[in-house]
């Protein structure tokens, strides 16, 4: 988001670069596990009641199946489950009473959530973008685009579209 | 900012009119240079060559595509040197014109992919093809073709017109007064004695040159003296597709409201709403049929192009041309038509030398029939050449590993040919440029599965071959049997299912991994649906006696139903928790990611708003009889 940076303040390059530290972008953020994780305002499309999931066979685990919202078929996805952090502790019935639908005109995906999500006003300068992570041959991270620090939280940006990358799927469809 | 991109779409609207009727014009003029290959007299075709590429070049010219006008303008030149008979048409020329034909194709599709294309060479070459004619015109017989349009017009004697002709031949194209002899002849003047032939000659060198941007005047001139508008609109497929998606959604909508309120409501009150919705979809995919022959025509360079590149003489038979069919199905199995017909010259159609031997008429014939069966299009492939000799197929689909040899060896004569539509079979030895490039019948298989359609195929060795495709006439609406399995709905193509019924536990009996049944005095396979979609490694299987998992569950007096379906004569009875009734579906496809799942070829919403699944049995019998072992033993057992 570097917005006319150049028209707004045409004086001179520290300054913008100070401005660009300042610009603020949104997030959804929603809790999976027992972490918060955040998205891209734009990455989401709407937030919908879990419709009904019709489960599809020759799917991994976490691809729950597929749902009809507004006449669109949606792919619904845990992404606990893929990620491995189910709270497996919590033998809670609801596996995600809310869908992020994934705003995208090539796959459609929805993303189950236990609770209503928050959108977050960050600053740029809060996201911290060089984090290393324990890398894990299995677990492919490149979808970890950061992490967010405000207010003694800790958020783990994500970006969906990463996850969605077709080797991945590939890979889970035991091809 | 709203108008401007309002404008972007307009433009973009027109730009893709524009397409369409280039694309049309493209066809229509390989279609003509064959026609006119076969036939270099042809006055019709070459007059009609002259006409589209003069209509390519005025519509690309005010769309501001340079690089087509430029090309189309050269092509109708050379064109019109043809037509008023300065340039004999001979073989050496057809191959720069096929090229020219080619690159303006090319150019054509830039448009859309932007790719640039180099067509300055060729564009070159014709105009050199151009200058000889004219040239060589001039020595040999400098006015023959001039000679009448002029006589004409002086026996009609205009006045202006001949003065005009002698001070400035260069703004009236002679060629053009002969179009239009008739108007002029309304007004009569006096002097015919200023026609000499020295003035001819002096329009001759003129005339080729700038013969053809005068072109437009006259044109224009009787274009404005009676507007006259088509009775045909052109519409981009993709609203049709939206169309088609709203009123599927109508549909859904309404079975909806239906079910909600059976009981409270006579079943008569929904009867209009019923009735005028299902004879709006019927209309709207009424709307997305065109003629075969749309496609059909497109075949005929391909034909000739094949044809050249193996030295074998062709002729292209199209029948039943006006049948009608979904656009978007022509559209999924055109490249599997092509491949079709590359694989009757190169396969099927035998060298004139050999064809001489065998008694047979030096051309080859490939005809293209279409017809229609109850719901479906029938598209027939024929060639009369050496048809297909199963020994061999036999030998090379043991050869490659396809089958064992023992089960070859029990293989029907049919059922043998059919391993050439397997993945990895090709029967010719060397790699043409034609055919054999180890892609072949698998990949036509499956378009042709993939639109719901069944392959078949019938050959007689020494007489030629026929192969068969049975296709939906409309991609949209599908009979179905819908069953349910855990507590999900399930549909099953109707096409596929050969009967429905009931087994008990006695009746089903394990063989190697498998399980089979009799029905009706024939061996088939059962598999519990249930164990299928429950494997999660589908590469191979995994665990022995997989199938076996349900049934070694069942208890004996459980009813259990069966629903046989069929799928290139074989036969599987899968087991499902409940029959519900038939209906007709919508089926949309699948989106990313799960577009990748093989046993679901696409969904359908219900009534209740919830989604019905829509197996794809040929993927599903495939992947059973491919990998399972005990598929082979079972089709030995049943061969």
């Amino acid at each position: 988001m570097h917005m006319n940076l150049q028209e707004t303040v045409p004086t001179k390059q520290p300054v913008s670069a100070e401005a660009a530290k300042h610009s603020r972008t949104q997030l959804i953020v929603f809790k999976l596990g027992k972490e918060e994780y955040g998205l891209a305002i734009d990455q989401i499309k709407e937030v919908v009641l879990t419709p009904n999931i019709t489960r599809m066979p020759q799917t991994a685990p976490y691809i729950k199946g597929v749902a009809n919202i507004r006449g669109n078929i949606i792919a619904i996805l845990d992404l606990e489950e893929k990620f491995g952090i189910s709270d497996k502790t919590i033998d809670s019935p609801v596996v995600g009473k809310y869908t992020l639908v994934v705003a995208s005109e090539e796959y459609k995906i929805g993303i189950l959530v236990k609770e209503v999500p928050n959108t977050l006003s960050v600053s740029k300068a809060d996201i911290d973008e060089t984090v290393s992570i324990v890398h894990d041959d299995k677990q492919d991270s490149n979808y970890i685009k950061g992490i967010v620090k405000v207010n003694n939280r800790l958020i783990i940006l994500i970006d969906i579209y990463q996850i969605m990358n077709k080797q991945e799927l590939a890979q889970s469809l035991g091809k | 900012m709203k108008d401007k991109s309002q404008m972007d779409s307009k433009e973009l609207e027109y730009k893709e009119l524009f397409l369409a009727e280039a694309l049309e014009n493209h066809e229509e003029l390989n279609r003509l240079m064959t026609e006119l290959e076969k036939n270099s007299s042809n006055k019709n075709a070459i007059n009609a060559l002259f006409r589209i590429t003069h209509t390519l070049k005025g519509n690309a010219s005010g769309m501001g595509f340079e690089d087509i006008t430029k090309l189309s303008h050269t092509l109708e030149d050379l064109f019109n040197e043809i037509r008023s008979g300065k340039l004999q048409v001979d073989a050496t020329i057809f191959n720069d014109l096929f090229k020219a034909i080619d690159t303006l194709g090319a150019l054509i599709n830039s448009l859309k992919t932007g790719q640039p294309v180099r067509y300055q060479g060729i564009k070159a070459k014709l105009e050199v093809i151009i200058r000889k004619a004219t040239e060589n015109n001039e020595v040999i017989s400098p006015i023959a073709p001039i000679e009448q349009p002029i006589k004409t017009k002086a026996r009609s004697g205009k006045n202006t017109l001949v003065t005009k002709a002698t001070d400035s031949p260069s703004t009236l194209a002679p060629v053009h007064v002969q179009e239009r002899v008739a108007p002029l002849t309304a007004t009569t003047g006096a002097t015919t004695a200023t026609i000499e032939p020295g003035v001819e000659q002096k329009i001759l060198p003129q005339e080729s040159t700038i013969g053809n941007q005068e072109t437009e005047k006259p044109d224009t001139e009787k274009v404005d003296a009676q507007i006259t508008f088509s009775d045909l609109v052109q519409v981009p497929v993709k609203k049709l597709d939206n169309l088609l998606n709203l009123v599927s959604e109508l549909t859904i909508e309404r079975d909806r409201l239906v079910a909600m309120h059976m009981g409270k409501l006579s079943k008569n009150e929904y009867s209009r709403l019923q009735r005028i919705s299902s004879d709006l979809q019927y209309s709207v995919m009424d709307v997305r049929l065109v003629q075969v022959g749309f496609l059909f025509n497109k075949f005929h360079r391909v034909l000739r192009d094949a044809a050249a590149s193996e030295n074998k003489k062709v002729s292209l038979k199209l029948e039943g041309t006006d049948t009608e069919i979904d656009r978007n199905i022509l559209q999924i199995i055109s490249d599997s038509l092509i491949h079709l017909i590359r694989n009757s010259v190169g396969h099927g159609i035998e060298t004139p030398a050999e064809r001489l031997n065998a008694g047979k008429a030096e051309t080859g014939t490939v005809t293209l029939r279409a017809s229609t069966d109850k719901d479906s299009v029938i598209i027939e492939i024929q060639d009369d050449g050496k048809g297909i000799d199963h020994t061999i197929i036999r030998k090379k689909a043991i050869e490659k590993g396809l089958i064992s040899k023992e089960a070859a060896s029990q293989l029907s004569e049919m059922d043998c040919i059919m391993y050439i539509f397997e993945p990895g079979f090709s029967s010719v030895d060397q790699v043409t440029s034609i055919s054999g490039r180890g892609v072949g019948m698998d990949v036509v298989k499956k378009a042709i599965d993939a639109v719901g359609g069944n392959i078949s195929l019938f050959t007689k060795v020494g007489q030629g071959t026929v192969i068969k495709l049975s296709l939906p006439s409309s991609m949209a609406v599908k009979g179905t049997l819908l069953f349910e399995l855990d507590r999900t709905e399930y549909a099953i193509p109707l096409t596929y299912t050969e009967a429905v019924g009931c087994l008990y536990k006695k009746d089903i009996h394990k063989v190697g991994n498998g399980l089979v049944a009799t029905h009706l005095g024939k061996t088939i396979s059962i598999v519990f649906l249930k164990d299928l979609f429950a494997l999660n490694d589908y590469s191979h299987h995994s665990r022995e006696g997989v199938f076996h998992t349900s049934f070694d569950r069942v208890s004996p007096d459980e009813k259990l139903s069966i629903i046989i379906v069929s799928y290139h004569n074989r036969r599987v009875g899968l087991v499902v928790d409940k029959l519900l009734q038939q209906k007709e579906i919508i089926e949309k496809p699948l989106a990313k990611p799960v577009d990748v799942v093989k046993f679901i070829s696409g969904v359908t919403i219900l009534g209740n708003g919830n989604i019905c699944l829509v197996l794809n049995i040929t993927a599903m019998i495939s992947y059973i009889f491919r990998i399972s072992n005990t598929a082979t033993q079972l089709q030995s057992l049943s061969a």
